[in-house]
């Protein structure tokens, strides 16, 4: 059983990889050129997948950041993300695991409710962002905040590290929490 | 058995501003070597993020007390605990840098101030300005005072006189009240009962003396209305006491 580990291999020099795992495949795509077409200093690398584990035979360098992308209209991604959660490493979610959940401007085809996601991000203490991934605008801005994400995780930006970026993210999330 | 998931792998190649790589080689050799140094510079805080980040996973897995914490990670008070003391290190090292970059400041500020000539340095000029802009903050704020003060005695003047006003208005309601009752209690009193019926009485009596009188002089077959005496006394046992 192949589990992924954050820092099991050497970074490669200017190089940040960001892992997409997601069911919706058209999605997934039109993130990955949004990112692409980002300004950056460092090389991106973006690997999408549908489920974990990964197939150990591909040769992939190592993974900064991995997005869960979550479908609110479809039971179906939120079932695979849980599955694909096991075979993480628990060091994974020191800051280099991030939630994001669409179509929630849609409220009429959310079969999901927020609160199941917003749920799953707290049990695993990761940042959840919420963003309608077809519309344009709202793509390219998600974009923006993955790759400096993206960044901060690879350790290109000096001074803040994942687990630093990650109790800055939470200062905001707690307030809601205590709702649940 | 494993499951199979599709993965694809998409690229993009450096995007730096300023590299040397594309053919923008025309002339500015100088241009080069600057960027290539900012590069490297990059590069090299790059690698000690990094490598920091390596270093302080390894020392964390060596550290045996990680190691028994990591797995009791299912409590939910545990887990809040620890990203407190995440929370609290974080602090401490920032007051602890602010600290620090003061110190750093302020001596940096003696040096340079026994540097300069302090009559025409511009820093002393901006602390002049400083010092002047604060002490007409202050007497401006003292201002404000003094007229708020007055402002709070002219209305707690009218407070007053609202209320004395108030106190007379009522004063003067009693009193009238008191005048209506006294009033009222005097006309229901029966000593103006027994009056009334007496002055009834007395009309009456006088009614039948008149018209005794009347009768009398008419009886007599008198002509009282040569004789001006007469006439007049006629004329007045024809007036009507109840009128009166």
């Amino acid at each position: 059983m192949s589990v992924l580990r954050p820092l099991d291999r050497l970074p490669g020099l200017n190089t940040a990889t960001i892992l997409l795992v997601g069911t919706e495949d058209a999605l997934l795509q039109q993130l990955a050129d949004s990112m692409l077409k980002e300004d950056c200093t460092s090389e991106l690398k973006v690997h999408l997948a549908r489920s974990l584990p990964l197939p150990c035979s591909v040769n992939r360098p190592r993974i900064d950041l991995i997005v869960f992308v979550v479908n609110l209209h479809s039971k179906h991604s939120l079932q695979s993300v849980e599955e694909s959660l096991c075979h993480l490493d628990a060091a994974f979610f020191l800051g280099k695991v991030a939630f994001l959940a669409t179509g929630a401007g849609r409220d009429s085809h959310c079969s999901i409710h927020r609160n199941t996601v917003v749920k799953l991000a707290h049990t695993y203490r990761s940042p959840l962002l919420f963003c309608d991934l077809e519309i344009e605008d709202f793509r390219a801005a998600m974009a923006q905040r993955l790759v400096r994400l993206l960044q901060i995780c690879a350790g290109h930006v000096p001074g803040v590290s994942a687990l630093n970026l990650l109790s800055l993210l939470r200062g905001s999330e707690n307030p809601s929490l205590e709702d649940l | 058995m494993e499951t199979q998931s599709e993965e694809q792998a998409v690229t993009k190649p450096a995007d730096s501003g300023g590299e040397g790589g594309p053919p923008q080689v025309a002339g500015a050799q100088a241009v080069r070597p600057e960027d290539r140094m900012t590069l490297l510079l990059r590069l090299r805080a790059q690698t000690k993020q990094q490598l920091l980040e390596y270093k302080s996973m390894v020392d964390a897995r060596k550290d045996f007390h990680f190691q028994i914490r990591f797995c009791e990670f299912d409590d939910e008070h545990k887990i809040e605990e620890l990203e407190n003391e995440v929370e609290e290190a974080k602090t401490a090292f920032e007051m602890k840098k602010l600290a620090l970059d003061r110190m750093q400041l302020s001596t940096a500020l003696k040096k340079h101030l026994e540097k300069v000539d302090i009559k025409t340095s511009v820093l002393m000029n901006n602390m002049k300005q400083i010092l002047n802009l604060n002490k007409l903050i202050m007497k401006s704020q003292q201002e404000t005072w003094d007229l708020e003060e007055k402002l709070l005695d002219v209305r707690k003047k009218r407070l007053q006189l609202k209320q004395a006003s108030e106190r007379k208005l009522s004063e003067i309601q009693t009193e009238k009240n008191k005048q209506k009752d006294d009033l009222d209690s005097m006309e229901n009193s029966d000593k103006i009962k027994t009056i009334q019926q007496k002055l009834e009485t007395e009309i009456q009596i006088t009614t039948v003396i008149q018209h005794v009188f009347q009768n009398l002089i008419l009886g007599s077959k008198v002509n009282w209305a040569e004789d001006p005496a007469l006439k007049e006394t006629v004329l007045q046992l024809e007036k009507n006491l109840t009128m009166i």
